[in-house]
C-alpha cells in the first residue's frame, strides 16, 4: 500500500552516502524537491587522530545508516513502495564504508523490489548544480574536497572531460595538513578559514604552485612544504597572531593558484564548449568563502555565471546521491545487485592515460 | 513472543566464504555457498535473490546473520545486508556467532561427551576462541587468547576446531537460528569485533 499524497513528480529516489566520514540518507524527487536529507557527521569520532580513520568510519556507518534511513522514511511519511529506485554511493572512497552503504542499498532494493543505482560519489557532487539550480549541460566544474582537486567539463550524465587534476595532494588535504602544522584541529578547512579572518595574507611569502605554467593541473605539496618551513622558523607554540597570519597567507596562496589554474580551464572550456554558461564549484572546500568570492569574480570577468550550491549540499550528503540516482534512473542506467564497489572510480577514465 | 518462524533466511560473509540459505519448517529448501576471501559485497545479495526465487518465497519471517568474530569487512557486509533486508521487509534480524556456527558443523554424535573449543584466525598473534559443551551451550563468550593459552585450556578430551580452512555456512546458521529462537538465545544484530579499530591514517589517492 502506498502513502496518500499528491504525486506531482515522476521519479522518487532514496540516496545513501557512506564513502568518507559522513553517514547520510536522503529522499529526492525529479521536481528537484528534497523530501528529507539526514547527515550524521563522524567528525568527533576522528578528531583525536587528526584525520579520518577508515576502520572507525566503517564501524560508525554500520551503526547508524539503517536508523537514518528508517528515520528519513518516518519523517516524510513515505513508504519504500513509494520510491522508484534505491541509489547508493559505490565509490570512490574509503572502501570499508562504501561497502556498508552499497550493501544496505542493494538489500533494500532487493527486498522492496526496486531498481538499484550504483552512484559515483564524484558524480553526486558534479550533478548537484542541476538539483539546486536546474542548469543545462555543458558546464565547467571545480571539484575541491578532502580527497579531490579536479576541474571537469560536465557534458552529460556519465560524460566528463577532465581538464585538470592535482598532481599531488587534494585541496582539502592541504588545508588539513596546514591546520595541523599551525596547531589547529581537524577538519582543517573551517579552522584555517576562521584563523585567517584576523590574519595578514601578505605577511609570509608563499609560492603560487604552477603559476604561469600551461594547463589546469593543481599542486599543493610544494606550498605545504613552504608552510612547514615558515612554521619551523617561528617560535612554538605559534602565537594566535602567527597562526592567523600563516593561515591567511596560505589561504591567499591557494586561492591565487586555484584562480590562475581555473582561468586556464575557463579559456579551454569556452573554446571547446562555447554553449556552456556556468562555472560551478562543489565539494567541501567550496565552503571556503574566500575561494568562492574569488572564483565568482573570475567567472564574471570571463563571461560565465558562477554557481555554488548551498554549503550543506557542497559537503558530503545523501541528497546529491539521490539526485544522481534520479538522473541515471531516468536514462535507464540501473545496476545489478552484483555491482562491485570501487575504491577508485575516475569520472573521466580516459584522462589518466593522457596525463603527462 | 512472536509466533515461531516458518521461514528463516540466513546469511554469512563473516569468514572466508559467502553463503545464503532459506530454511522452511525444519529443513533447508535452498542454499548457495562459495568460498571467497573477498568479493562478498558482490556475491551475497545475488545469492539471497537466488535462494528466495528457488524456494518461491517473497520474504522470510526471520533473518539470521553471522556477526563475528571474523573478518571486519565481511561481518559488516553480512550485517548491512541483513539489516537492510530486515528494514525493508519489517522482519526481525538475529545475530549468530561464527564460533557457534562452526561448532554446530560437528554432528551430535561427534560432539557427544566432549567440549568443543573453536579457535579462529584473528590476523594477529592472538586467536578468537569460544568453548561449547556437547549440546552447543556456550561455556565462555567469544574472546581473544594467545596460542599458549589455548593449549593450556584444551584437554585431550576436547574437540579443537582450529583449522583455518573451515568455513561458516548459512545453512547451519539458519538451523541454529531456529533453535536460538526457541531458547531465546539469539544475539543482537551487532558486530562482534572483539578488537578496537586499528588507528592508522588513511592513504588518499
Amino acid at each position: 500500500m502506498t502513502t496518500k499524497f499528491e504525486r506531482d513528480f515522476v521519479v522518487l529516489v532514496l540516496g545513501i552516502e557512506t564513502s568518507c566520514d559522513e553517514t547520510a540518507a536522503a529522499i529526492v524527487d525529479d521536481q528537484r524537491r528534497i523530501w528529507v536529507d539526514r547527515v550524521l557527521s563522524q567528525t568527533e569520532d576522528h578528531k583525536p587522530f587528526g584525520g579520518v580513520v577508515p576502520e572507525i568510519a566503517a564501524r560508525s556507518h554500520l551503526d547508524h545508516i539503517d536508523r537514518l534511513i528508517a528515520e528519513a522514511l518516518a519523517q516524510t511519511g513515505l513508504k519504500l513502495d513509494d520510491l522508484d529506485a534505491i541509489a547508493a554511493t559505490c565509490g570512490p572512497g574509503l572502501i570499508g564504508g562504501v561497502m556498508v552503504g552499497a550493501t544496505m542499498g542493494k538489500a533494500i532494493a532487493l527486498a522492496a523490489k526496486k531498481p538499484f543505482v550504483a552512484v559515483n560519489h564524484l558524480e553526486g557532487h558534479a550533478l548537484t548544480p542541476r538539483l539546486t539550480h536546474d542548469i543545462d549541460f555543458p558546464y565547467l566544474l571545480l571539484l575541491a574536497s578532502g580527497g579531490h582537486a579536479q576541474i571537469l567539463a560536465v557534458l552529460g550524465v556519465g560524460q566528463y572531460r577532465r581538464l585538470g587534476t592535482t598532481i599531488d595532494d587534494a585541496m582539502g588535504e592541504a588545508f588539513d595538513k596546514v591546520a595541523k602544522m599551525a596547531g589547529l584541529g581537524h577538519p582543517g578547512g573551517p579552522q584555517v578559514e576562521r584563523a585567517a579572518q584576523t590574519g595578514d595574507p601578505a605577511r609570509f611569502a608563499l609560492p603560487r604552485p604552477l603559476k604561469g605554467r600551461p594547463g589546469c593541473d593543481f599542486s599543493f605539496s610544494g606550498l605545504k612544504n613552504a608552510v612547514r618551513l615558515v612554521v619551523e622558523s617561528l617560535p612554538r607554540p605559534l602565537s594566535p597572531q602567527d597562526q592567523a597570519d600563516l593561515c591567511a597567507s596560505f589561504q591567499q596562496a591557494v586561492t591565487d593558484s586555484v584562480a590562475e589554474r581555473t582561468t586556464n580551464a575557463i579559456v579551454q572550456f569556452k573554446q571547446h564548449w562555447p554553449v556552456g554558461t556556468h562555472l560551478v564549484v562543489a565539494g567541501g572546500v567550496a565552503a571556503n568563502a574566500k575561494l568562492r568570492d574569488t572564483l565568482s569574480l573570475l567567472s564574471h570577468r570571463h563571461g560565465l555565471s558562477f554557481l555554488a550550491p548551498p554549503l550543506s549540499l557542497c559537503t558530503d550528503n545523501g541528497a546529491m546521491i539521490a539526485w544522481a540516482g534520479i538522473e541515471r534512473f531516468r536514462l535507464g542506467l540501473t545496476d545489478g545487485l552484483d555491482f562491485a564497489p570501487r575504491p577508485r572510480w575516475p569520472l573521466d577514465p580516459d584522462a589518466t592515460q593522457i596525463r603527462p | 513472543m512472536k509466533a515461531f518462524p516458518k521461514r528463516i533466511l540466513a546469511l554469512d560473509a563473516a569468514t572466508s566464504a559467502c553463503s545464503a540459505a532459506l530454511w522452511r519448517e525444519g529443513r533447508i529448501v535452498a542454499c548457495r555457498f562459495q568460498v571467497m576471501t573477498r568479493g562478498q559485497s558482490e556475491a551475497l545479495l545475488p545469492m539471497v535473490a537466488q535462494v528466495l526465487a528457488e524456494a518461491e518465497e517473497d520474504k522470510p519471517d526471520l533473518i539470521a546473520v553471522t556477526v563475528g568474530p571474523g573478518a571486519f569487512t565481511g561481518i559488516r557486509i553480512g550485517l548491512a545486508a541483513a539489516r537492510g533486508l530486515g528494514l525493508a521487509w519489517s522482519v526481525p534480524v538475529m545475530g549468530i556467532a561464527t564460533t557457534h556456527a562452526l561448532a554446530a558443523s560437528l554432528t551430535p554424535i561427534a560432539r557427544q561427551g566432549r567440549r568443543i573449543v573453536v579457535s579462529l584466525d584473528s590476523k594477529r598473534e592472538d586467536r578468537w576462541v569460544q568453548v561449547f559443551d556437547q549440546n552447543l551451550i556456550p561455556l565462555t563468550p567469544p574472546h581473544s587468547l594467545m596460542p599458549d593459552e589455548i593449549l593450556a585450556l584444551a584437554t585431550d578430551q576436547d574437540i579443537v576446531l582450529d583449522d583455518d580452512n573451515l568455513h561458516t555456512d548459512a545453512a547451519i546458521v539458519a538451523q541454529l537460528a531456529a533453535d536460538a529462537w526457541l531458547a531465546e538465545t539469539g544475539l543482537p544484530p551487532q558486530p562482534l569485533y572483539l578488537r578496537p579499530a586499528d588507528v592508522t591514517l588513511p592513504t588518499r589517492s
